[in-house]
């Protein structure tokens, strides 16, 4: 096959992941709005509308804006049919964005290719299926399983599940971006120090953060010396 | 029959497994499309093998964690709804803060199973839905033209698949992991009060204690030829990263 031949091929593969992915998104969206009306009838209490909607003038707004902020950042690193999957699935940070990064790593692949897209896929794809299944039997095994998941001397591990997933992930990745890693780090340990409460909206200081990266490989990479 | 044992019911079951089984089932089909389209273009099956594999290695501690936000929630809203939340679309940070602030609004003075009713619970779990459906949303109406423009090549500049994308996604994920370690470190420093170092220290220690193993990671792959290390690295720093907090928090 030659390389237009494969060009062809992946256009078309994309174009359809676009359409199975908004179909996807559309059923599943249908299907988490509906599931409580559904369960409402089941119960015989349909949601109080007129509270859910004070509710979401109180709380709705922030997550709205969190979740647009978080399209528009995280969507680039996906890909298409990672993007889709993760937006379905869910706990982007904390795990779907560092396992499509760590992949994409492992295999090299270059952002915008083919090769990136494919291994994102994938890589969103698994880690969805093992969360399942993982849940699903933690559900099944759970009167068994609390005991030992709640107890307190296990309970320090189990906080401390996302500081052990980023620690990882900074050696990995600061050991060959110093450059880029130090304002940042320095910028976010100063104002988390200074400003404490803060540290209550890590999720949107992630924004600036990235910002601040970006700026700072950017120039790197102007002057041609960013790794 | 009590709130709780009406929310844990076989129907209550049958309605969120339902939902999680066609996202489950849509995972397959992406998976499924996405190796053959990699085999089709051809692209290395051992690469796309480690893809997966690290990916499920990756992902089974983070999903004891978030097990753990099952049970947590479960206490109030039953089973079923937190494993449907927390299986599909949901976040581990997002669902209980939402979730309580929800019960407020539903009229409870907080997320819990004695105020807790059919009412409260159902107007709970819309808001829950309400609040994080955006990215799908958004998803479903801009990602093609959104990814189209970032893969176009701007003239004059580089063109995809190499030049400044990769730079500046791995520049956003540094700056992801600099706020998380940032706040770390305020919470140590200042969490009791502006430089008291009186805060809480563990989260910081186990991100040192990763950090290190990590290192150790990367020197058997690249020093001594270990590569099939790579696909485990992650999962065993936080293994034993996790089991230092257990051990540290004994001092």
């Amino acid at each position: 096959m030659n390389e237009l031949d494969k060009k062809s091929l992946f256009e078309a593969y994309n174009e359809r992941t676009h359409l199975f992915g908004r179909i996807a998104c559309a059923i599943t969206l249908v299907m988490l709005i509906g599931a409580p009306f559904v369960m409402g009838a089941y119960l015989g209490a349909m949601p109080d509308l007129a509270a859910v909607g004070r509710g979401f003038l109180a709380c709705g707004i922030v997550w709205m804006v969190s979740c647009v902020a978080e399209y528009l950042v995280y969507t680039p690193m996906l890909g298409a049919g990672g993007g889709y999957l993760a937006f379905i699935t869910g706990n982007l940070i904390n795990m779907k964005i560092p396992c499509a990064m760590n992949a994409r790593d492992m295999v090299d692949a270059k952002t915008g290719t083919p090769e990136n897209e494919i291994i994102s896929t994938l890589s969103i794809a698994t880690s969805s299926l093992v969360t399942i299944v993982v849940l699903a039997c933690g559900v099944v095994a759970l009167i068994p399983l609390q005991p030992v998941l709640q107890s307190p001397v296990l309970q320090p591990a189990f906080d401390n599940v996302v500081p052990a997933l980023f620690g990882a992930m900074a050696y990995k990745y600061y050991r060959g971006n110093m450059k880029i890693a130090v304002l940042p780090l320095l910028t976010m340990a100063l104002l988390f120090v200074l400003v404490p409460s803060l540290t209550g909206s890590t999720s949107f200081m992630v924004l600036p953060s990235g910002a601040i990266a970006i700026g700072v490989a950017f120039l790197l990479h102007k002057k041609g010396s960013a790794k | 029959m009590t709130i709780l044992s009406q929310l844990n019911s076989p129907v209550m079951y049958l309605i969120c497994g339902g939902i999680i089984a066609f996202v489950a089932l849509v995972c397959v089909f992406f998976m499924v499309r996405a190796w053959r389209a990699g085999v089709a273009i051809g692209m290395d099956k051992t690469k796309m093998k480690r893809a997966v594999v690290s990916s499920a290695t990756f992902t089974v501690l983070p999903s004891v964690g978030i097990l753990l936000g099952v049970i947590a929630l479960a206490g109030s809203l039953g089973t079923p709804w937190p494993w449907l939340r927390l299986s599909v679309i949901g976040a581990l940070h997002y669902e209980t803060q939402v979730a309580e602030a929800a019960a407020e609004a539903a009229g409870l003075s907080g997320l819990n199973a004695t105020e807790m009713t059919a009412r409260a619970f159902t107007s709970i779990a819309l808001l829950m839905g309400l609040c994080i459906m955006w990215g799908m949303i958004l998803s479903i109406f801009f990602n093609k033209r959104y990814l189209k423009k970032l893969q176009t090549p701007k003239a004059g500049g580089p063109s995809s698949g190499g030049g400044f994308g990769d730079v500046a996604m791995t520049a956003m994920f540094i700056g992801l992991v600099s706020a998380y370690i940032g706040s770390y470190l305020g919470k140590f420093v200042s969490g009791e009060g502006l430089f008291t170092f009186a805060g809480p220290w563990l989260p910081l220690a186990v991100a040192a204690v990763a950090a290190a193993v990590m290192a150790v990671f990367v020197w058997l792959a690249e020093k001594k030829n270990a590569a099939w290390v790579e696909s485990f690295s992650i999962a065993g720093s936080m293994i034993v990263a996790m089991a230092a907090a257990v051990v540290l928090n004994l001092l």
